[in-house]
């Protein structure tokens, strides 16, 4: 999703810390980091820094193992699942049944996704006594089943209506029917079969092309085929009494199955004697399609004809239940893919970390422990420049909007780095970040002041006090030459402290062109070239929190209740890295 | 976390400000002033036009006819603390029936932000929904509590977007959820009496502030 300059992406470190449950207490213990890992700078640009960096809201929190908590590193349970368009919520027992799809009357688009809806072709003129026929529609695109020729009766139920209908209005034989009709033929091809062998003894099969002169079977002809077949494979192999819809514990036959599974080698010996090698489906009636060229001669026939824009492109293929179709004519509604609610534990000590309240409208939790309850917010804007600060009482005040997607490139620009503390402890904050930003274009980061305090997170009402008594409590950093002085905040609040960044946009394009390392001219080129996004100014920074916290918040619910009481406090040490997105350089 | 455009220097008196608090820009649009309800703390900003006047013309059975001054039917409700930035338009959704063109009116809840250059044409908007720029929502769309909508999203006619959910794209799918912490303001108590400059909001939270700093 891409963000609005600035941002700050929150990074979190499990993808290369697999020791997640001694990490708990690390934190506590201020155990020393292994070298290597606290010398190593972030590098957002690094593909694997895509799986690590998050906006603060998607972040959670684990009070137990006091470390962010990821969309990698907690354990997601599904709560509920509904369907996105009629907001009905499905059973986890249809589930099982259906598949994760509405069986309501909720479809996509097959050609651009939309939801559909169902329209009446009625003739106001001529009002017939249902109001249909009725047609799905996509209201975006306007493609609807009237292209292939399907058409319903009712404007409900509209799941079934086309699972009985074919493309063109061709009536798809029921479960039942399809047995019925392969029994059927399976009886006349072997009795034909029985006659010729008697007569020529060849299994050249006249019979089969009479079949596939027909049309050929359908996706679903093929598989209820093959799964009838299976099911009567494994009916002949297992014990007469055991049936695969029987898979219940209580019956007699599951239970001498799983009693044989469990049972001594010389049991399942004795049963072994007699393996018949189970046979595979040989022929249409078993699900067996033979591929055939002259279909393939067809479809080629077909786009000479008729061009490439009656096929389908791969997205809208794909999106199809049946994966095999090539041209606009087979498309099928897509039944709307069910959305699930999810609760979320955390992956090393499994405490619930998100829950949300079970109602498919509802957007409340019950539980939800968010990282930004944890963690400063850091954000950043671009410091207008020193003299007219002077006059920043009103923000409609601002100069002229600072465009963040053009930083000019090699002018030493301002920003503010703002940390808001949401804890209750006052905190104290050291920031570092390499000079250098990584990559092609290389940017000159210096925070100005990269250790300092901010306050606790106290009643909102002690700041509104405050301000009101002591209004000149602020002292811009600035020194008599009106320049901003190193090692000084820049302002300060109730919870929060902003700080002076300085940064110098590098240039797209290397000042010193040919003195790279490069040895032939090709390679040389390639380094000068930029990537995509190269011109992207993001500065990592690694941020180190010092507090004392009460050991309540620890012992939380676990510990002795008396040892909370007697307001034990404990130096708490929390670090982690963070990506602030300033803008793009502008090209020079 | 998007500013809304019509920040810039704004002559003295850019809002008449109501009873209620809402704040409506001089240089918006305003049709059908009577079918229009503001909940409060509500900001409509230049020209945005609100078509009041496409309310529901059917001939209410009390009335003889509709012909002669309808009584006053909603056409637009929006909520409390609702932000309806720049060159928006939001126009109650229509259908055809027997022949006639008819209106249904337009609600929209509190803490919504409608970003600048949006054409609005849902049956409902919920609460904390967030809309980025120039985006188009088809007739009769139902967006759900907490929903972030893209910039230059196409929600399609008739589409429902469940709640916390992202959308994005032409015609619009979902793309994912928001965050659990998305709407909730950082540092506990809300970031009250931050630096100048910094937002007092967050995109999908309570929106107050942002009414409060809009003048
Ligand atoms: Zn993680
Ligand atoms: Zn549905
Ligand atoms: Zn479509
Ligand atoms: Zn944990």
């Amino acid at each position: 999703m891409a963000q609005a300059f600035p941002y700050t992406y929150y990074s979190c470190d499990c993808y290369d810390s697999n020791t997640n449950i001694t990490s708990a207490k690390r934190a506590s213990q201020q155990a020393p980091i292994a070298d290597d890992e606290d010398e190593r700078t972030f590098d957002p640009r690094s593909p694997r820094s895509n799986y690590s960096l998050y906006p603060l809201e998607h972040l959670l929190y684990c009070e137990d193992c006091q470390q962010i908590r990821c969309h990698r590193c907690v354990i997601e349970e599904t709560l509920a699942w509904f369907c996105p368009a009629c907001l009905f919520e499905v059973p986890s027992s249809l589930i099982k049944a259906d598949g994760n799809r509405c069986i309501r009357n909720c479809f996509n688009c097959p050609v651009c996704m939309s939801t559909m809806m169902v329209n009446s072709l009625d003739d106001p003129t001529n009002p017939s006594s249902s109001g249909g026929p009725y047609i799905l529609s996509c209201p975006y695109c306007h493609w609807s089943t009237h292209e292939i020729g399907i058409e319903f009766e009712k404007h409900t139920g509209i799941s079934q209506q086309l699972s009985r209908v074919a493309n063109g209005g061709r009536q798809i034989p029921t479960q039942k029917e399809r047995d019925k009709e392969r029994e059927r033929l399976k009886d006349a091809e072997g009795r034909k079969k029985d006659d010729r062998d008697i007569l020529s003894g060849s299994d050249d099969s006249p019979t089969r092309d009479r079949v596939r002169e027909d049309i050929p079977p359908s996706q679903e002809d093929s598989f209820s085929n093959l799964s009838a077949f299976y099911k009567t494979q494994i009916n002949a192999q297992s014990p007469a009494s055991f049936s695969s819809h029987d898979v219940s514990f209580s019956s007699p036959a599951s239970y001498a199955r799983i009693m044989n599974l469990y049972s001594t080698s010389s049991t399942k010996k004795q049963k072994r004697e007699k393996p018949v090698p189970m046979r595979e489906a040989s022929g249409v009636f078993e699900g067996l399609t033979i591929f055939d060229p002259a279909t393939d001669a067809a479809t080629i026939e077909r786009i000479k004809k008729e061009g490439w824009s009656t096929t389908l492109a791969p997205a809208q293929k794909l999106a199809q239940i049946n994966p095999n179709i090539r041209f606009e004519s087979e498309l099928r509604p897509i039944p709307s893919i069910l959305c699930t609610k999810r609760g979320k534990r955390c992956r090393s000590c499994r405490h619930i970390l998100a829950k949300p309240e079970a109602k498919i409208t509802s957007t409340r939790y019950k539980i939800k422990l968010l990282a930004l309850n944890h963690i400063p917010r850091l954000s950043l804007r671009a410091l207008s420049t020193p003299t007219s600060q002077i006059s920043a009482s009103g923000p409609s005040a601002s100069a002229p909007a600072f465009d963040y997607n053009a930083l000019r490139p090699g002018i030493p620009t301002h920003f503010l780095l703002h940390l808001s503390n949401p804890l209750f402890d006052p905190v104290r904050v050291t920031l570092a970040t390499s000079s250098t930003t990584p990559g092609k274009v290389q940017s000159r980061v210096t925070i100005l002041c990269p250790q300092f305090e901010v306050g606790a997170n106290t009643d909102v009402w002690d700041d509104a006090l405050q301000s009101s008594l002591s209004p000149v409590k602020r002292t811009p950093a600035l020194n008599a030459d009106g320049q901003i002085e190193a090692g000084k905040i820049w302002d300060r609040g109730r919870n929060w402290t902003s700080v002076v960044i300085e940064v110098v946009p590098g240039f797209l394009k290397p000042v010193t062109t040919g003195f790279s390392l490069g040895g032939d001219d090709g390679k040389k080129k390639e380094d000068e070239e930029l990537d995509e996004d190269e011109d992207l100014l993001e500065i990592p920074i690694f941020v180190r929190l010092e507090f004392e916290a009460d050991m309540v918040e620890q012992e939380r619910g676990i510990g002795d209740p008396k040892r909370s009481v007697e307001g034990q406090r404990e130096k708490r040490e929390e670090a982690f890295w963070a990506v602030v997105g300033v803008g793009r350089v502008a090209p020079t | 976390m998007s500013r809304p455009a019509a920040r810039k220097a704004a002559p003295k008196g850019e809002y008449i400000e109501t009873d209620s608090g809402n704040k409506v820009s001089r240089r918006s649009a305003i049709t059908g002033t009577a079918n229009i309800t503001l909940g409060g703390r509500t900001v409509i900003m230049s020209d945005v036009h609100l078509r009041g006047d496409l309310h529901a013309t059917r001939p209410s059975p009390s009335t003889g006819g509709s012909s002669s001054k309808p009584p006053a039917q909603t056409a637009i409700s929006i909520g409390r603390c609702t932000v309806v930035s720049t060159g928006s338009v939001l126009k109650p959704p229509s259908r055809i029936s027997r022949g006639i063109v008819q209106y249904y009116p337009l609600k929209i809840g509190d803490n919504v932000y409608i970003g600048p250059n949006c054409c609005i044409s849902a049956i409902a908007i919920s609460n904390h929904v967030h809309i980025a720029a120039n985006v188009t929502i088809g007739a009769f769309a139902i967006i759900k509590e907490g929903v972030k909508i893209l910039d230059g999203c196409v929600v399609p006619p008739n589409m429902v977007v469940p709640s916390g959910s992202v959308v994005g794209g032409r015609p619009a799918r979902i793309v994912g959820e928001v965050g659990e912490g998305w709407g909730v303001s950082g540092g506990g108590g809300g970031v009250v009496g931050g630096a100048e400059g910094v937002e007092k909001w967050v995109e999908g939270g309570d929106l107050r502030e942002l009414v409060r700093s809009i003048k």
